[in-house]
């Protein structure tokens, strides 16, 4: 084939750039992190979730907020098999699919849970913005569970000296969780979803790594069960 | 402890001893030998099977979609993470990056549900120039995006001008969805001189087939698998060229060089000591 047949809008035509722009992290041997010498100041006075709330926020938390980040993400992180994101990458793990493949599953699971939650309180969010009605009821605590958990989040809280006033209303766990993100400035969604994707994907990975490849028969394949029919639905 | 058992009504498939089945169908009795890959797919997303000149409707979608040129971005994005040496895992990353995202096969979606709105305002009257030019403006003035139109970098979609000969072979030219196309896009092309793009010639040709806008998206995701795959697996076979670029390839543009609070806290408090000791 001659070269001319080889044209197209790629060659002629558009103007583009011949580097690719990085706005984070400085590409090299040193890496700075929105500014900061991540091996010669983040890594001996910070933690993993300062540097976290850092490349989510651009900015580093203040002491408080450092600290109820960290709350935040240890209440987060515990996701049991129960839920459909790990259970999916215990799943991968009886496939025997390699680490790689596994942490996919997990963190695809993981991204697709924390999407559908944020859907599921986007009027939070609206409420959190205005604070002109008493908070939407579905959004409260269901049950004494529901209510101890928030009592052990506001008990966590107080030593890092962030109140969060909208706990009054006796919010569900995950609205007062939400409530706290919203509280320590996470009120962009895309943000939001990110943090509350990356604190959980620990619990799929290790609960599925904890599975053993190909244990098929100790797996209860009828959890649900699937009911075959060939009526139209 | 007794718990009520869980159970999910599917249509999709059953595993049996002897014949399985897959949407009503028996798999070795009805669909091997009588079935093709479009028609599974089709089969897969709809939950029934299309006469064989619908699926080669379907077939011409595959084969005129096919740009797969590694610079475009979802394939792009396929190749870098197939650079890594795996490639399904880098198929997989294509595949995720395209439900509602702006380009790719969920511009179908978008544009099926445009279509659809420019249906319901037109109602019997789609074949009047005149109203149509009304409607239609009606839109653009409250839109200033419109899925469907647009053809970046050069002046007609050339898959579109293809895939038009196909459906005018095809004897489609004059169904309901495809015509709509045609007379919203004249209207369109005059007030904002953009063309008509592959998407809405998907959705259109779709929309005809009986496709919801949902199902659009999902069969125009599974007719551009193959791309995926090509970059995917030359990609993984290429392995560590593209793994990590040179600095002079990357141009840094954020935040200045900066010291933490922290760090300069225990630096004033090392320089208090200092002076102490002095």
């Amino acid at each position: 084939m001659s070269r001319p047949e080889l044209d197209g809008p790629l060659e002629n035509g558009a103007e583009f750039p011949s580097r690719l722009t990085a706005r984070i992290v400085t590409p090299g041997e040193r890496p700075l992190v929105h500014g900061y010498d991540v091996e010669g100041d983040l890594a001996r006075h910070y933690q993993s979730s300062d540097l976290l709330f850092l490349m989510l926020m651009g900015e580093l938390p203040s002491e408080p907020v450092s600290r109820a980040f960290a709350v935040a993400c240890l209440f987060l992180a515990p996701v049991s098999v129960a839920h459909a994101s790990t259970h999916a990458a215990v799943v991968g793990r009886l496939c025997g699919a390699p680490a790689s493949g596994l942490f996919g599953v997990a963190a695809i699971a993981a991204a697709e849970h924390a999407h559908s939650l944020l859907d599921e309180h986007q009027q939070l969010f609206d409420w959190l913005h205005a604070r002109q009605s008493p908070l939407p009821e579905h959004f409260r605590a269901r049950d004494a569970a529901d209510l101890a958990a928030v009592e052990r989040l506001e008990q966590a809280l107080v030593p890092t000296g962030v109140a969060i006033p909208a706990l009054a209303e006796r919010p569900s766990r995950d609205a007062a969780l939400l409530m706290l993100l919203f509280e320590l400035g996470f009120e962009r969604r895309e943000p939001l979803e990110a943090a509350i994707m990356l604190a959980r994907l620990p619990s799929g990975i290790a609960e599925a790594l904890a599975e053993r490849p190909t244990n098929f028969g100790n797996y209860p394949i009828n959890l649900p069960r699937f009911e075959y029919t060939e009526s139209a639905q | 402890m007794n718990l009520p058992e869980l159970t999910q009504p599917t249509r999709t498939a059953h595993w049996g001893w002897h014949e399985h089945r897959y949407f009503g169908h028996r798999v070795f009795q009805q669909l091997t030998g009588h079935e093709t890959l479009t028609g599974l797919t089709v089969l897969s997303v709809l939950g029934r099977r299309l006469p064989s000149d619908a699926c080669a409707v379907v077939d011409d979608i595959a084969c005129t979609v096919t740009m797969a040129d590694p610079r475009i971005w979802p394939l792009k994005l396929t190749r870098l993470v197939a650079a890594y040496g795996s490639a399904l895992p880098a198929a997989a990353a294509g595949l995720v990056s395209t439900e509602d995202a702006r380009i790719g096969a969920w511009a179908a979606t978008r544009s099926a549900e445009t279509l659809l709105a420019f249906d319901a305002a037109l109602g019997a009257r789609s074949d009047e120039p005149e109203f149509v030019r009304t409607v239609v403006k009606a839109y653009l003035a409250e839109h200033r995006f419109v899925w469907g139109f647009g053809t970046p970098f050069r002046d007609r979609d050339e898959r579109l001008v293809a895939f038009r000969k196909c459906i005018q072979h095809r004897r489609r030219a004059s169904l309901h969805y495809w015509s709509l196309m045609n007379a919203v896009s004249e209207v369109v092309i005059d007030l904002r001189g953009a063309q008509p793009n592959m998407g809405i010639a998907i959705a259109a040709a779709l929309l005809d087939l009986g496709l919801t806008t949902h199902q659009v998206g999902c069969l125009a995701s599974a007719l551009m698998q193959h791309m995926f795959l090509a970059q995917a697996v030359e990609g993984a076979a290429q392995g560590a060229a593209l793994r990590e670029l040179a600095p002079g390839y990357v141009e840094f543009v954020g935040h200045a060089p900066r010291s933490s609070p922290r760090a300069e806290k225990s630096a004033e408090k090392a320089a208090l000591l200092d002076a102490q000791h002095e």
